[in-house]
């Protein structure tokens, strides 16, 4: 069993405390990605997982052993690096089979689990290339394979896709999901890209400042950020966000924007709130979308009209943006037709997938 | 047309200029070598004899004590002797040096460039200058015409510029190798000698050669310390040919080429990795 | 998860890997280096006399100071030092850096050419200034026969002996040998400069000069300063040239600093004074030293370098 627990982990550089009393429990075989801005302590903690850390407060264990004081090669762990960490003096196979012939393995071992990791990643015929013959692509998969030889109980992937180009993430990502599937392990992925996040993991932590803002499955958080920071980290295009305060207009709670705009409260945060609260109203581009262009609403609509600034078509859909009370907003439409600047057109908010923040706190007042 | 002709010009005056350059490098070890192989009568004639008419290896058989004529300096000794004590210290500063060197370049401390400074700053005293107080301690240790005293000497002159350069070789392999290697089950020595110090072996070998150049071609301090066949080193031998008024110059030219030599090979190996050394030691951080 | 199983925080430990991996180093240099210079500080403030062991606690303050600063002969050694090292390190610098851009211009036999460029970096200076020795020499010189023999000359000039050209041709031998270091160096430079800057002045309209002025050598410099570093931890190499070529004389015409400390202390035996000399000696080197090596981790800083 390779469950992970980290039990109110810190870590200082010096007197700065970068990671400050994390909680996190990983279960066996569990894909679970750390997400947040760069420098926000990802890589820290994956390292404090690895050994390559020193742990400064807490408790880490890996299979139920706590590990805080083991050297890395007694964690029964693999790594792979941003930028590979290839042995340049080796060849592919002997990169591969370097971790087996450190653990003393026997040469028939050695070559069976290398060529079973080669032909997993096919790479095949890079075996006997140094890696500064390789493309960027291939030493990732290089890498990959290095890891994968020595079936450890964990993975841990520090922004291993951040030094490809686009469309080879997005060929690498599937074929790391893939690579989950086939050898079912524990892994801890670290990136600062949320859609690498989400498309990956099986659960998403979510960090900000060295503190854990969020965990959950991908489209939890997607659905229920805790806060605007989630709110406006995971997803593309980021939730729009926009400041007002609540008001009894017509027997109805609404949320009162600058000049005058108001959109009513949802009927579920209805007695989450008070008159005279200052909020912050989010909606995601999805669900605020042209009449006749967006998908079926599910529950409450509700009508407005906005003019439309520019228009960006991407083929399927056509991403709309305007201003609303002072704040930029971003829209989408389905079956898009052009769009002229400044064309008014009448929008419909599926409502009850709106989201309302505390102002103060930026907390999500669905609790 | 003025375009071509203007370049032409420069092309030319660049090989030119070029050519003189290595003129004035390369002839005057040249002349010296070749009055190694000259007998004194041609070397002292006048009017000067400028293309040789006898060259011979006599003077490096008289050199070695072998032919006819004798001499009483004792070079294979003095060979041993450098020998000896140029690759003893050699090998010392190297340890020294990679391990100080790799400090510098892995580990985060206090004042680090402090120290840094500071060893530099212990290369700066002049030899002439060291040798005074060294000369007092080492008589009083008994260490004044040893083998065992120079090679401490030369290791504790070594040790600074070999820990600059190795410090910058091993800048330059990514932390990360030897991160994978301990993840891959190294312990830190491990990854040390099967990731780090192959990635760096050909900056610590130029390290190494200058090292051992140093040493074999000190002489402020060998010149004060050393008095016998015990542990005078060739640089210091070579003042054997002076007498008061009178120099061999022959034999003293083919002792220089004895003691060029090995600098000449050792240049030859050296020169692609040390300037990579120098340079990003240096200027990298 | 009760909270009693968290271990308390245990005390942070220094890590004191670094410490042990620099521990031989600074041993050994404590011993060599350090150890020595404090027992020459001591003596420099006796009578200590090497043929007299017992003047070793003759204590007599700061008299060895006093003498020498009021010594006319200590002062023009010190000042000739000092007008030696200016004019080579200058000349070094501009003629390293005119080979260099020379050397950048060659493509064919470029690696060859630097190769040669850096034997003068790798001979003895002993070997330096007998080889000078040699070619200087008044009778049988190469240099002297050749002007003769070229009718340029009738007479043997003193190359060694004249007041002014005998600091010529140690200044000459000194530069020969260390010119490289900083050709090597300004080379590398230019290798490694890129190429972007340089063709946005050339657009922006800078002549060849204005490219070189404001572009080229304000990007060498960190490497010419790296360069002086080398240079001024062993400016005292010249001592092994200067013994050998002219052992400082005649009459003191190309005495420098170390080799007064040489003579002071070694043939005349006044081990005291020729500490204090030798003091002021390491002063000026250290001086030196750290001019330029503050120089270059300020350079280091404006090229992007890490710390
Ligand atoms: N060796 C170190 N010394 C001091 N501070 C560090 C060190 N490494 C990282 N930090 C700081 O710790 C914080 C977290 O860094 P990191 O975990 O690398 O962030 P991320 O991987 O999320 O981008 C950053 O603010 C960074 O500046
Ligand atoms: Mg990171």
């Amino acid at each position: 069993m390779a469950d992970i627990q980290l039990n109110n982990v810190t870590k200082n550089y010096g007197k700065l405390e970068v990671v400050h009393g994390i909680n996190l429990d990983i279960e066996h075989n569990e894909f679970v990605v750390l997400v947040g801005p760069s420098g926000c302590g990802k890589s820290t903690t994956l390292r404090m997982i690895a050994g390559l850390e020193e742990i400064t407060g807490g408790e880490i264990s890996i299979g139920g052993r706590v590990v805080n004081d083991l050297a890395p090669r007694k964690r029964d762990i693999s790594m792979v690096f941003q930028n590979y960490a290839l042995y340049p003096h080796m060849t592919v196979r002997e990169n591969l089979g370097f971790g087996l012939k450190i653990a003393k393995q026997s040469k028939d071992i050695i070559e069976q689990r290398v060529n079973e990791a080669a032909a997993i990643l096919s790479i095949e015929d890079l075996m006997d290339r140094t890696p500064a013959e390789l493309s960027g692509g291939q030493r990732q998969r290089v890498a990959m394979g290095r890891a994968i030889v020595r079936h450890p109980q964990v993975f841990l992937f520090d922004e291993p896709l951040s030094n490809l180009d686009a469309k080879l993430r997005v060929q690498m990502r599937t074929e790391i999901k893939r690579l989950h599937q086939k050898v079912k392990t524990t892994i801890v992925y670290v990136t600062h890209d949320q859609v690498e996040a989400m498309t990956l993991a099986d659960r998403i932590v979510v960090m900000k400042d060295g503190h854990i803002v969020q965990v959950g499955a991908p489209l939890d958080v997607f659905e229920r950020p805790v806060d605007t920071f989630v709110a406006s980290f995971i997803g593309s295009p980021p939730m729009n966000l926009i400041p007002g305060e609540i008001a009894l207009q017509d027997g109805r709670l609404h949320v009162v924007f600058q000049a005058e705009n108001t959109m009513p409260v949802p009927r579920d945060l209805a007695d989450k709130v008070v008159e005279g609260q200052k909020v912050i109203f989010g909606f995601r581009a999805d669900d605020m979308m042209p009449k006749a262009h967006s998908l079926p609403i599910l529950g409450e609509a509700y009508d407005l009209r906005l003019a439309v600034d520019i228009a960006e078509p991407l083929g399927t859909e056509t991403l709309l943006f305007s201003t609303f009370s002072g704040a930029d907003i971003q829209t989408k439409m389905f079956n898009p037709r052009r769009v002229e600047p400044g064309e008014v057109m009448d929008f419909n908010c599926a409502l009850d997938k709106t989201h309302l923040f505390d102002a103060q706190t930026g907390k999500s007042l669905r609790g | 047309m003025a375009m071509i002709t203007k370049k032409k010009i420069g092309t030319v005056a660049t090989w030119i200029m070029t050519f003189l350059l290595m003129i004035v490098i390369c002839l005057p070890g040249l002349w010296v070598v070749l009055t190694g192989f000259r007998p004194n009568r041609e070397i002292l004639a006048k009017p000067a004899i400028w293309i040789p008419e006898n060259l011979s290896l006599d003077n490096f058989a008289k050199i070695f004590g072998f032919g006819a004529e004798q001499i009483a300096i004792p070079v294979p000794a003095y060979f041993t002797n450098s020998l000896v004590i140029a690759l003893t210290s050699t090998f010392i500063a190297l340890l020294i040096g990679m391990s100080g060197g790799y400090a510098f370049a892995r580990y985060r401390f206090k004042h680090k460039n402090g120290y840094f400074l500071g060893l530099m700053l212990s290369r700066t005293v002049p030899g002439i200058a060291l040798s005074l107080p060294i000369f007092m301690v080492w008589s009083k240790l008994g260490l004044i015409d040893t083998k065992l005293g120079m090679i401490i000497i030369y290791v504790a002159l070594n040790i600074p510029f070999t820990i600059w350069l190795i410090d910058g070789f091993f800048r330059q392999i990514p932390k990360e190798m030897s991160e994978a290697a301990q993840v891959d089950g190294c312990t830190r020595w491990q990854a040390f000698w099967q990731i780090e110090f192959p990635l760096a072996k050909s900056g610590v070998a130029s390290a190494g050669i200058f090292a051992f150049l140093t040493s074999w071609n000190e002489y402020a301090l060998a010149s004060q310390l050393t008095r016998s066949t015990d542990s005078k080193t060739l640089p210091v031998g070579l003042m054997d040919f002076t007498a008061q008024f009178t120099i061999d110059w022959a034999g003293m030219s083919a002792m220089a080429v004895i003691i060029i030599v090995p600098a000449l090979i050792l240049t030859f190996l050296v020169q692609k990795h040390l300037i990579a050394g120098l340079t990003f030691g240096g200027v990298k951080g | 998860m009760s909270s009693d199983h968290i271990q308390p925080r245990r005390k942070r430990s220094r890590d004191w890997t670094p410490a042990l991996l620099l521990s031989p180093a600074f041993l050994v240099l404590i011993f060599v280096v350090l150890v020595p210079l404090l027992f020459s500080l001591y003596t420099s403030f006796t009578n200590y006399r090497l043929i007299r062991p017992e003047t070793l606690y003759d204590w007599i303050g700061i008299r060895n100071y006093q003498r020498i600063f009021s010594d006319k002969h200590f002062w023009s050694a010190f000042g000739r030092t000092i007008v030696f090292l200016t004019i080579a390190l200058n000349l070094e610098f501009i003629l390293g850096l005119g080979i260099a851009l020379l050397i950048n211009r060659i493509t064919w036999g470029q690696r060859t050419l630097r190769t040669i460029m850096m034997f003068p970096m790798m001979f003895s200076p002993i070997l330096v200034g007998y080889q000078f020795k040699f070619i200087f020499n008044d009778n049988i010189g190469i240099l002297n026969n050749a002007l003769q023999d070229l009718g340029l000359s009738d007479g043997a000039i003193a190359w060694l002996v004249d007041k002014p050209l005998g600091m010529f041709t140690i200044i000459f031998a000194e530069v020969w040998m260390s010119t490289s270091v900083f050709a090597i160096l300004l080379l590398a430079g230019l290798f490694a400069m890129p190429r972007d800057p340089l063709e946005a002045a050339k657009v922006d309209g800078c002549n060849p000069w204005q490219v070189f002025r404001h572009i080229t050598l304000p990007f060498l410099m960190p490497f010419a300063f790296i360069a002086m570093t080398i240079r001024s931890l062993d400016v005292a190499r010249a001592y092994d040239i200067v013994d050998v070529m002219t052992g400082g004389g005649p009459a003191g015409r190309t005495e420098l600093l170390w080799t007064m400390i040489a003579r002071v202390g070694y043939d005349n035996s006044r081990m005291g004074q020729a500490n204090a000399m030798a003091y002021v000696s390491i002063m000026l080197s250290i001086a030196f030293t750290y001019y330029f090596f503050t120089k270059l981790i300020a350079a280091r800083k404006y090229m992007g370098g890490a710390e």
